[in-house]
């Protein structure tokens, strides 16, 4: 492990480097440390980012540029009713282009042995798409034009009973067809989306043909949407207009922060940063003890302290690159295993970097303690 | 010729009150360039404290210190007597003190690293210093591969690395055999001669003496004798 050009790099990343790797013992429990903190934060921040999306994947999906919900709508998921006629109004207004229905309303699965699931009945107008389901994996959109007719996710069908397309089950004691699958779209409260048009979710959902949940509004290209927003708000009077964006932020922080799971997530993730600082401040802290010889002769020898930190901090960088990459490895495999369950672990390049610079930083945290004792050193100890 | 160290008056106590050590007391001195200064007396005489007062170490509690004819401050804080260090004293330790985690290359360069030397020379000139003090073979040797004798001279190549004026070296035979010893002892007196290093050397080893172009000698912190012996080995 000590083959590495000593001619080609500076005094204090030789000793860093030698300090580390003439001790595998203490070096490995500091990587293994290290692995294990970027693993759990890794985890920890892709599932809240993973929730995040999942909570407004539905918003995400429209083009619609405003949202009319019923009064005091807090999430897309869980909404009142909305009457038909608010529609009309909303069409009267200058500025707008297009508005459509979306139904979104809670419903029992019965299975076809019988057991009950509780889904999210996903209504909307066929003809424009306007909160169609996406990456469509078997079946055709066209295909809800049946009267039965619904689409759910591949994720979720051993969870309904599903093991193939056309296998009929009934919703809230209607018959109903599975003529398509989609693949990886997720639901926070795993309450499946299952999506029909709108006309078949008025009469799975017992809702009236006047009746709606959501109106998705077009705006025309000119149109100024501050404007336009404030004006549907003022014309339909008892209903929240949300731009498209705010109504998915909405989303997200009413699951993540107001029901407390997101601040769980967080926890657990400052839990990893936290175990990840005290196990490499403990290690590279041993490993600082046994050379206070050493470092009392760089002393002597006129070092400066910025250079016995340089050494500190540079064990402290390569234990965190290290660590690192293999945490990232384990980060990258638990992805991967997600990507096949109904809790998805996002993992960005953003997140990644995120995580890289936590990772420096909790290393840089854990060599404060030994920065602090080298500080302290007297180089008249090397007489003794 | 200008001293390179002046002490005048110089004290060090260690503690207070009552429990108060006068380690050094009242001693003035000038050390010359280019002859070896012999620091003898019994334990606890106060060569060390001495050796740490000439070697920027250690403030005295009183009395006046010059390095180059240039008074130190009394208030000087420890990082700019680390740059005074660095800048002109290297330092021979009793028991080495190399890095053992560095060959022996890498131990003299950590010196010329320290000077911000470019990386590039830092081998070249670290292999020249081992060279000339008949090293050059075990260059690539870690500490625990190298005999005592060799240890000391590696330590003797790190301190003259960054070019001091000065070499302060503290019982550099003392954990060596007799041949050995002697053979560091003419090393350091070569090195006061022919580079012009002022070099002190605390020592108990009588094998020593007969290089000393000068012997001090220390009893309960005072200079009881300073003397030229009439005939020097060298």
């Amino acid at each position: 492990m000590s083959g590495i050009d000593a001619s080609r790099i500076s005094g204090t990343s030789l000793l860093a480097w030698r300090n580390l790797s003439h001790d595998r013992a203490r070096f490995v429990v500091t990587l293994v440390g290290v692995l294990f903190a970027v693993l759990l934060m890794g985890v920890e921040l892709g599932l809240l980012l993973g929730f995040a999306r999942t909570t407004s994947s539905l918003v995400d999906h429209t083009d619609a540029d405003l949202w009319i919900t019923p009064a005091g709508t807090t999430n897309v998921d869980i909404a009142g009713r909305l009457d038909e006629r608010r529609r009309f109004e909303a069409l009267a207004v200058p500025g707008v282009a297009q508005v459509d229905q979306l139904m979104m309303q809670f419903a029992f699965w019965r299975k076809p042995d019988g057991g009950t699931e509780s889904v999210s009945i996903v209504g909307f107008n066929l003809a424009t798409g306007q909160g169609r389901p996406w990456n469509l994996a078997e079946g055709a959109i066209e295909d809800l034009q049946q009267d039965d007719a619904v689409i759910i996710d591949r994720l979720y069908a051993a969870k309904l009973g599903v093991t193939a397309l056309g296998q009929t089950i009934e919703i809230n004691n209607r018959r109903a067809r599975v003529v398509g699958f989609t693949a990886g779209i997720r639901t926070f409260t795993q309450s499946p989306y299952v999506f029909t048009t709108h006309r078949n979710a008025q009469r799975f959902t017992f809702f009236r043909p006047d009746q709606t949940t959501y109106l998705l509004v077009r705006l025309r290209p000119d149109a100024d949407a501050a404007a336009v927003r404030a004006a549907l708000q003022t014309r339909l009077g008892r209903v929240d207009v949300w731009f498209a964006e705010d109504f998915a932020r909405a989303a997200q922080r009413y699951w993540l922060i107001t029901t407390g799971a997101g601040s769980a997530l967080l926890l657990a993730a400052l839990l990893g940063l936290v175990v990840g600082i005290v196990i490499v401040g403990q290690t590279l802290y041993a490993t600082t003890v046994d050379r206070l010889p050493e470092y009392a002769t760089l002393r002597a020898m006129g070092a400066p302290n910025r250079y016995l930190y340089r050494v500190i901090l540079k064990q402290a960088a390569i234990s965190a690159v290290f660590g690192f990459a293999g945490g990232m490895v384990l980060v990258g495999v638990v992805v991967l295993v997600s990507t096949r369950s109904t809790v998805a672990v996002a993992m960005p390049p953003g997140l990644i970097a995120v995580l890289a610079l936590l990772t420096l930083c909790m290393c840089a945290l854990g060599a404060l303690v030994s920065i602090r004792r080298v500080t302290r050193i007297d180089p008249t100890s090397v007489f003794q | 010729m200008t001293a390179v160290i002046t002490l005048d008056k110089v004290g060090v106590v260690y503690g207070r009150g009552a429990t108060a050590l006068a380690a050094l007391q009242d001693v003035t001195l000038a050390i010359q360039p280019g002859e070896m200064t012999l620091l003898l007396g019994p334990s606890g005489s106060g060569k060390t404290s001495l050796l740490q007062v000439m070697g920027c170490l250690l403030r005295p509690s009183h009395g006046r210190v010059q390095l180059f004819g240039e008074t130190l401050a009394p208030d000087l804080d420890v990082e700019a007597l680390a740059a005074l260090r660095l800048a002109h004293i290297g330092f021979v330790f009793q028991h080495y003190n190399l890095f053992p985690t560095l060959r022996a290359w890498e131990n003299v360069a950590i010196a010329l690293d320290l000077k911000a030397l470019p990386r590039a020379r830092q081998r070249e000139r670290s292999l020249q210093l081992l060279e000339r003090l008949g090293l050059a073979d075990r260059a690539e040797h870690y500490p625990a591969e190298l005999s005592g004798g060799q240890k000391q001279r590696v330590a003797i190549a790190r301190a003259l690395a960054g070019g001091p004026r000065i070499l302060l070296a503290d019982e550099p035979t003392a954990a060596l055999d007799g041949k050995t010893g002697q053979g560091v002892a003419a090393t350091l007196h070569e090195l006061a001669h022919g580079s012009g290093v002022a070099v002190v050397v605390v020592s108990h080893d009588p094998r020593v003496e007969p290089f000393g172009d000068r012997v001090l000698h220390l009893e309960d912190g005072r200079l009881v004798d300073d003397r030229r012996p009439a005939r020097s080995s060298a």
